[in-house]
């Protein structure tokens, strides 16, 4: 059994970003991380070969080729080997683009379970893994707070209104978990020492059967501006008052604006 | 192609979802800017019956996916045939949307935009403006030139209104049903319900979220009653949800519900960049925190500094008094 961790790297959730002149995030000069959500599926990925599961972890990224050091950082929390697509159309790619990608490479591993985190913290939008189950023409299991896997299919416990459903479909598949699926292991000195031995493989378009020209230009999508978000009016700010006039201020507050 | 602007309706137990309603609005609204149609994509337990009252919100047709209840997925592929050649698809920016949505990009090879906070056509071009990066950046995007349509946008709760007092039915057709398609495998095999009573903290308009500040489920009643008072209902943080005392539905955040009810009001709430992306674009926010430094207070329109405890019964009695009950 074999699963692969798509795993992106992102600027620091804290991180000072910006866009380029040409209306691209600027990648090179922030500080980068693993999509934090992407470190819950990892953490899934290892727990199942934890349980002797799953017999191989691999990680996959597209990104530049300084995504590398995030594979590494995942390969010292464990797992086998790991592979970044990296090409210079891709710079700009959207969810579409990135999936195409993510599609091919996952066509030439051929996993059990390709596995994702449930958005990624720079986009949100949480729309790679379904479009990659659709263009690979596999089932999805998406937004799981735990992966089972059990012979020849996959289960996931997914929120609903009032509870939660398990879901099931037969392998192979695509599924993305959640940050329930329990805190991501650190990476020990060991597994960092470990992870510079592991194999790493770089791959370009053509490595996974794709050209620049499959891509539409790496977008399917055209961003014609991007600004700071409009400034908001200050902060009113109630201090030091006893809590009878705190509550006074605040209905006073909420009755001005029609919100009582 | 045409003009139509398609949406996702999800039904539940026979009943529209409220973002079935506001995404309704809206195509139409679209729809009318760009000279096609509004056009339902129902799906879910209800759904063959419902569909045609959706047209009182202004949808002209509705396309029945699946009468079924079963994973949103797996009416991916109906969905795919029944909007190709389609100017827009509206999906609520839910994990039942986002699948679909998701299914429909990878499926039609179609450029996706969201989740957006406005969306609207100049002539056939539509045009998205949607906060990315932890809302640290606002961009205006549209499909590139050679992208195919339909366009697939991920919409926020209440970024449309349902509207109001409409008639009209929508003509309703089935759609062929897809059997044999790998999305549709994925299938229910066991269900839990908890104790607790459904709420959609998505299609509240008034939200009282509490974090770890509020100490314990003794702590949630006390907002409970605010809630109660204020006609809304009860968020949470990571935090809250984590410690037990409230039920992961009702968390707020990246990986929580993505609210934007006019009123938010947090009671013991940092404020974490997580938490924040799940409700920055909140109309008003009031945050009531005893650490005059906590992080909320830097981006609340209403900043209260003091002990939730003393604060939220005094302003439930306030409220309640002012409301002449
Ligand atoms: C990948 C990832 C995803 C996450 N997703 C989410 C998410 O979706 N939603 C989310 O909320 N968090 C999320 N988090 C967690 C987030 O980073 C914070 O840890 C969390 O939001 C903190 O919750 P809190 O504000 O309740 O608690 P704290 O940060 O501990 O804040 C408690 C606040 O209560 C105040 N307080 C204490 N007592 C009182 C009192 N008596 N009266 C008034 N104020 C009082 C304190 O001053 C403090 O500011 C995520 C984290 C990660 C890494
Ligand atoms: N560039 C990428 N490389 C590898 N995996 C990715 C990439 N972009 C997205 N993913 C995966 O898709 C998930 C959802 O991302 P998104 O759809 O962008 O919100 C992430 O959590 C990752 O697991």
């Amino acid at each position: 059994m074999k699963i692969v961790v798509c795993i992106k790297q992102v600027p620091a959730t804290t991180a000072d970003k910006r866009y380029e002149a040409d209306l691209t995030l600027d990648r090179t000069s922030v500080e980068t991380v693993i999509n934090p959500l992407d470190e819950y599926a990892i953490e899934q990925a290892l727990r199942l070969a934890d349980d002797g599961k799953v017999d191989e972890v691999a990680y996959l990224s597209m990104g530049p080729e300084q995504a590398s050091e995030a594979l590494r950082r995942a390969l010292a929390m464990g797992g086998d080997q790991a592979y970044l697509v990296t090409d210079a159309a891709l710079s700009g790619a959207d969810e579409w683009a990135t999936a195409k990608v993510l599609a091919a490479a996952l066509d030439k591993l051929a996993p059990n379970v390709a596995l994702m985190g449930m958005a990624s913290d720079d986009a949100r939008g949480s729309l790679v893994p379904g479009a990659v189950a659709a263009m690979r023409k596999l089932p999805l299991l998406s937004y799981g707070a735990e992966l089972r896997l059990e012979d020849g299919v996959a289960r996931i416990r997914r929120l609903n209104a009032t509870g939660h459903d398990i879901i099931e479909a037969p392998l192979p598949l695509v599924a993305s978990v959640t940050d329930q699926v329990g805190e991501p292991r650190y990476a020990s000195l060991k597994g960092i020492m470990a992870a510079k031995r592991k194999p790493l493989e770089t791959w370009g378009l053509s490595d996974i059967g794709l050209s620049a020209d499959d891509l539409h230009g790496g977008s399917l999508t055209r961003v014609t501006s991007a600004e700071p978000p409009e400034a908001k009016p200050p902060t009113e700010r109630v201090e030091n008052v006893p809590p009878e006039e705190a509550a006074t201020r605040i209905a006073d507050w909420l009755a001005a604006r029609k919100l009582i | 192609m045409s003009n139509d602007v398609f949406f996702l309706a999800e039904f539940v137990d026979g009943a529209p979802q409220r973002s079935a309603l506001e995404l309704a609005a809206g195509a139409a609204a679209l729809a009318e800017q760009g000279g096609g149609q509004a056009v339902a994509l129902a799906y879910g337990a209800g759904a063959a019956d419902g569909a045609a009252a959706l047209g009182a919100g202004g949808s002209a047709r509705a396309v029945v996916l699946g009468d079924e209840d079963r994973p949103a997925i797996t009416y991916a592929p109906v969905a795919a045939e029944a909007v190709r050649g389609g100017l827009a698809v509206l999906a609520p920016a839910t994990p039942n949307g986002r699948d679909i949505a998701a299914a429909l990009v990878g499926r039609l090879d179609v450029p996706a935009f969201g989740p957006v906070s406005d969306v609207r056509l100049d002539g056939s071009m539509l045009r998205a403006t949607q906060a990315t990066l932890q809302g640290s950046i606002v961009t205006e995007s549209q499909p590139a030139d050679d992208a195919a349509g339909p366009a697939v946008v991920l919409v926020l709760a209440n970024t449309f209104t349902p509207t109001e007092g409409g008639s009209g039915s929508a003509e309703v057709s089935q759609a062929a049903s897809v059997t044999d398609d790998p999305l549709t495998k994925a299938t229910v095999v066991e269900s839990h319900a908890e104790e607790q009573a459904a709420v959609n903290l998505e299609e509240a308009t008034v939200i009282v979220a509490g974090g770890r500040g509020v100490g314990g489920p003794e702590g949630f009643e006390q907002l409970e009653e605010l809630a109660r008072a204020l006609g809304g209902a009860v968020g949470a943080s990571r935090a809250a949800a984590d410690a037990g005392w409230v039920p992961y539905q009702l968390q707020i955040g990246q990986t929580g519900k993505v609210v934007k009810p006019s009123l938010y009001l947090g009671a013991g709430i940092s404020g974490a960049i997580q938490h924040r992306v799940g409700m920055q674009t909140a109309e008003h926010v009031v945050a009531i925190n005893k650490d005059p430094d906590a992080p909320i207070g830097e981006f609340a329109d209403l900043f209260v500094v003091g002990d939730l405890f003393g604060i939220v019964p005094k302003l439930t009695d306030e409220i309640k008094r002012r409301k002449g009950s």
